[in-house]
């Protein structure tokens, strides 16, 4: 992710006043972020399920 | 590793802040000990070692005793609560206590009001009589830590100060195992409860998702959220998870299910009993320190002699379900921060403020990806449990690092495996496999189908006879 990318993300999520104060933790939360979403394999068939969130009861 | 004599261990259970929950509740109700003496003993212990541990927040001395006396009243007076009357116990300081500030370790919430209701574990816990002696230190709102730059300093390992006890319920791990109290609660969103146990050398168990309330606990991450018991035994911990389960209305995420009798299968033992051993795991994926893969092939050994079908099974790989687990955890995580991030940056301290803003840099489909691969990653579990009754795998694959080496416990805190649990829901029970030759647990995961606690504490303590792990216990005085 480049650095323009990571600030308009930022900047968009309202973290402008942790953009300006903390730069450095803001790249690096960026930078954890992208090492991590590009590992998950996406299932083929695009009408898999995802988890209920809220999905209580004996099965699961 | 030296399973059998290791480092230095105390074995002298007859101390009080050695006493198991079991024993301790045993020797309350027949009147041979006062719930009063028990709680005065472990405040002396913790106003002793508590400097060094760093285990509490908030020690609530007058309340605790003023909860003993009640006890020993109510005792004395032939009105038994159960099996935890009179016994102390601590709590998580993300869990709401009644008239207690909940900070979550963090400035954030240092000024918060003080909590008017207890969580519904707290209070279910109140009710079987136990005697809640205060709050306890976490990892910043369970996800920054190892931290020094919180208001309250960071808890220590027992077994050796100069080291970090694993988190988040840093403090209820470290707590347990030096005797400051025989049961704590935990949170567990991606193996909070789990990693302090393994590090410190105790049991810690995370429930199927839902059983356990999560109502009045701040949440990390509802999808992944569970509250856990952590003991010095597997009996305890049965006997405290029979307290704290059962379905809350109130819960959405809370399942329809009532506690169960995990106590009733305890000392069935393991004979033909068939154990799944996921070794890519630590073997593959994640290759761990040679005395974790030492202890783990003695536990699994252990488990044959006495009987046990062992066979390898095979999950997804930890590296995808560690990506899953984060993609979920730091989504929600960040919408429940990020009012707070944007106004209060600076009150977070560095791991939780980068931690939490990494949601912020996920998209949508980000997040309902990492959920459909969660189902197939279910499915496999489900899968994996149809063919056998219990899984046994690695807990942590280094013991606990030097609290004050950063980059060793960035490197080392990732390399677990309990996050493919709370991503499936699945219960799971982390315990010592044994100490490293420097003298640190070492630690077993054992992971059951759903609501099949019982299976679980029955395998745990199988081993547990067999190796006399409950029987450790740190060289901290």
């Amino acid at each position: 992710m480049d650095k323009e990318l990571m600030e308009a993300l930022a900047r968009r999520a309202g973290l402008d006043k942790a953009l300006a104060e903390f730069p450095d933790d803001v790249a690096a939360a960026a930078k954890q972020a992208a090492s991590v979403a590009g590992k998950i394999k996406v299932p083929a068939d695009p009408r898999a399920e995802p988890w209920p969130p809220m999905k209580p009861g004996d099965g699961l | 590793m030296n399973v059998e004599t290791g480092a230095p261990t105390t074995e002298l259970a007859t101390d009080l802040h050695w006493m198991t929950v079991a024993r301790a509740a045993s020797a309350i109700a027949r009147r041979e000990l006062s719930p009063v003496e028990l709680t005065e003993a472990l405040l002396k212990r913790i106003e002793r070692l508590d400097p060094r541990l760093n285990a509490f927040i908030k020690v609530d001395a007058e309340a605790a005793l003023q909860a003993a006396r009640t006890a020993e009243t109510e005792i004395k007076a032939g009105r038994s609560r159960g099996p935890l009357h009179g016994v102390p116990v601590g709590i998580k300081d993300i869990i709401d206590v009644a008239g207690l500030r909940t900070t979550g370790h963090s400035k954030v919430l240092a000024d918060s009001p003080l909590a008017t209701a207890d969580a519904v574990c707290v209070g279910k816990l109140r009710q079987a009589g136990a005697i809640i002696l205060g709050k306890l230190s976490t990892h910043e709102f369970a996800i920054g830590g190892p931290s020094h730059d919180l208001p309250w300093p960071p808890a220590r390992n027992p077994w050796n100060t100069d080291h970090h006890p694993g988190g988040s319920s840093s403090g209820s791990g470290s707590g347990v195992a030096a005797g400051l109290f025989p049961m704590a609660l935990g949170s567990d969103t991606g193996g909070s409860v789990r990693n302090p146990a393994s590090c410190c050398g105790i049991v810690g168990l995370k429930p199927t998702y839902g059983l356990v309330s999560r109502r009045g606990v701040f949440p990390l991450s509802f999808t992944l959220d569970h509250i856990g018991p952590m003991t010095r035994t597997v009996e305890d911990n049965a006997l405290m998870l029979e307290a704290i389960a059962g379905h809350d209305p109130l819960d959405p995420g809370s399942a329809a299910a009532s506690a169960g009798h995990y106590h009733a299968a305890l000392d069935l033992g393991v004979r033909g009993l068939r154990i799944g051993f996921v070794r890519h795991f630590h073997e593959i994926d994640m290759p761990a320190e040679p005395e974790v893969t030492a202890s783990l092939e003695h536990v699994m050994r252990t488990l044959q002699m006495a009987g046990a079908d062992v066979r390898d099974i095979h999950l997804p790989s930890l590296g995808e379900f560690s990506a899953v687990n984060r993609v979920i955890l730091q989504s929600e995580a960040f919408s429940i921060h990020a009012a707070w991030l944007r106004t209060r940056p600076g009150d977070y301290g560095k791991l939780a403020r980068r931690r939490l803003m990494s949601g912020a840099f996920f998209g949508s489909a980000d997040y309902v990806t990492a959920n459909k691969r969660r189902m197939e990653m279910i499915a496999a579990v489900n899968a994996a449990l149809a063919e056998v009754d219990v899984l046994l795998c690695a807990s942590s694959m280094d013991p606990a690092c030097r609290i004050d080496n950063p980059a060793e416990i960035e490197r080392t805190y990732p390399r677990q495996a309990r996050t493919p649990f709370n991503n499936t829901g699945h219960p799971a029970l982390a315990m010592m496999s044994g100490l490293s030759s420097s003298g640190l647990p070492l630690s077993v995961q054992f992971v059951g189908r759903y609501f099949d606690e019982a299976m679980l504490f029955r395998v745990a303590r199988a081993w547990e006879q067999a190796s006399g792990m409950d029987r450790k216990h740190p060289p901290i005085g």
